[in-house]
């Protein structure tokens, strides 16, 4: 497929226009650093033009961690020197994280979509989905690789196996707890069979 | 008219709901009475995302006020659950693993106050469900954190014969429908157990550990249900898990240890059930937080990043 197609499918992510086929395809390039840049030089256009103030890089994932870590750290001694831009920086970071939520929030719900979709797709029932590699998971969503963060996953190749060694358990506990201790009827044990069809 | 007051607006609009929200507590209240009260046979359908299945329901109310039911699943393998009073006598397979000690945590009744708390209850007409008229409610979630519910009660007796849960965009996640129903006493028969049906051991589990962890945010309505802890799947390690609900969605939050283990961060939804994973940093070692639940996928998140280890806290 064309870059040209890739980058108009992109501007139409951008602009919420995307249909299914778009978003996955954009979602399948994302990994590309070329994509990554074109992304970013959307946003800053964007912004530019809807005069926002942006963090081009912005990674949810990092900023709300670095926020929670800088929530524990004890911050008396910093009081002593106050000044007019300190208070202007913390607005700064305030509106980032706010910024950062709610596009968190577009973000989730469009990876929901294609999650629910590829689900639909699967002729295979139930459990195929957690694999690491798979395509349901996006694992790979936030872009801590771009940046440093203080609190940013330690991403790492090793152990393909680990979540597809508990996932499923962690799935099936989840949906028994509820159909064996609650007397909400049939919905949660529908639920719990479910997944042990295969 | 722009300059109404916007208080009388929501005063007006306050004023002008109860009678629709008294007449969608009154349906959930009558729901969790003829569960109780009500003896019936049935099959019904289960959908969600890459998985159907069809199943019968027996539940018989005898004279002393006992409750019999049986669950069995019509195709595939027979999975099978045998309930008296809600608590499980015997279940098949891979259902009967994970009994052991939810069975110490009280079952759970619909509580409609309660409900209409965190959902806006709406009357929406009436349908036809296995070949009978019902009574439509939708409960529409306040907030951002859960999914919305649409219910179809049999008009004669308050049963739930129609379930589906709904994302924010209106997507269905899960389709729950009774095909046929017969409001008469199930033969006793009918309520034997099958061959597969193992009967179900109660174990306690020591929870000691389990209290080193807590929540910093939890979206609003969820509490606290019950703590378990059991050996990993994979390991050896002991994993601790949480259930949270708001009287109808639920999420459950497991905590298991890393060891330096390289593993990502994992987001995945299945049908109705998101699970989450994410590494979270301890004075111990790192840990993996998953979040498993019917709730959306962004507040899963959140509450991954919000697990706090009990020492950390105190600090």
């Amino acid at each position: 497929m064309s870059r040209e197609t890739l980058q108009e499918s992109l501007s139409a992510v951008m602009d919420n226009q995307a249909d299914e086929l778009e978003l996955r395809r954009v979602l399948a390039a994302s990994d590309d650093p070329e994509i990554r840049a074109t992304w970013s030089r959307y946003q800053i256009a964007r912004a530019v033009m809807h005069k926002e103030l942006l963090e081009p890089r912005l990674d949810i994932a990092a900023a709300v961690s670095a926020a929670l870590a800088d929530e524990a750290a004890p911050v008396a001694p910093q009081v002593q020197q106050r000044g007019p831009w300190r208070t202007v920086g913390r607005l700064a970071v305030a509106a980032s994280i706010t910024v950062a939520v709610l596009a968190g929030v577009r973000l989730y719900n469009q990876d929901d979509i294609t999650g629910a979709q590829l689900a639909q797709q699967s002729t295979q029932p139930a459990l195929n989905i957690p694999q690491v590699n798979g395509p349901a998971m996006l694992a790979g969503f936030n872009t801590s690789e771009e940046q440093s963060a203080p609190a940013a996953s330690a991403v790492g190749q090793g152990q393909p196996g680990w979540h597809e060694q508990r996932l499923p358990a962690y799935l099936r506990q989840h949906a028994q707890q509820a159909a064996m201790s609650t007397s909400e009827g049939a919905l949660p044990y529908a639920r719990a069979a479910s997944l042990e069809n295969r | 008219m722009r300059f109404i007051p916007l208080s009388v607006l929501l005063l007006g609009s306050w004023l002008a709901l109860p009678a629709a929200a008294d007449e969608g507590r009154a349906l959930l209240q009558r729901l969790a009475d003829a569960e109780r009260t009500q003896s019936f046979q049935g099959a019904f359908v289960y959908e969600r995302n890459g998985s159907f299945s069809t199943h019968s329901i027996w539940h018989r109310v005898e004279e002393n006020g006992k409750l019999r039911e049986r669950l069995l699943q019509l195709d595939g393998s027979a999975q099978e659950v045998i309930r008296i009073d809600g608590q499980v006598q015997c279940a098949s397979g891979a259902l009967a693993d994970q009994v052991v000690d939810s069975q110490l945590w009280p079952a759970r009744t619909l509580n409609a106050e309660q409900l209409s708390e965190w959902y806006e209850l709406r009357v929406l007409g009436k349908s036809r469900v296995a070949g009978r008229v019902t009574s439509v409610l939708a409960l529409v979630p306040r907030d951002q954190h859960r999914y919305g519910i649409e219910l179809h009660f049999d008009q004669q007796t308050g049963l739930p014969l129609k379930s589906l849960l709904v994302n924010d965009k209106g997507q269905l996640l899960e389709r729950f429908q009774f095909t046929q129903l017969e409001t008469v006493a199930p033969a006793a028969s009918n309520l034997e157990p099958g061959a597969g049906c193992r009967p179900v051991r109660l174990a306690p589990s020591p929870v000691d550990t389990v209290e080193a962890w807590r929540s910093d945010w939890l979206p609003p309505g969820f509490s606290l249900g019950s703590v378990t802890q059991r050996r990993s799947p994979a390991s050896n390690e002991s994993v601790a898990c949480q259930v949270y609900e708001d009287g109808l969605a639920r999420f459950s939050v497991f905590i298991e240890p890393l060891r330096d283990a390289a593993v990502e961060d994992v987001r995945t939804q299945l049908g109705p059930t998101v699970a989450v994973s994410r590494r979270l940093k301890t004075d111990d070692g790192d840990v993996m937080v998953t979040v498993v639940g019917e709730i959306p996928l962004g507040t899963a998140e959140r509450v991954a990043l919000s697990m706090r280890s009990a020492a950390e806290v105190v600090q």
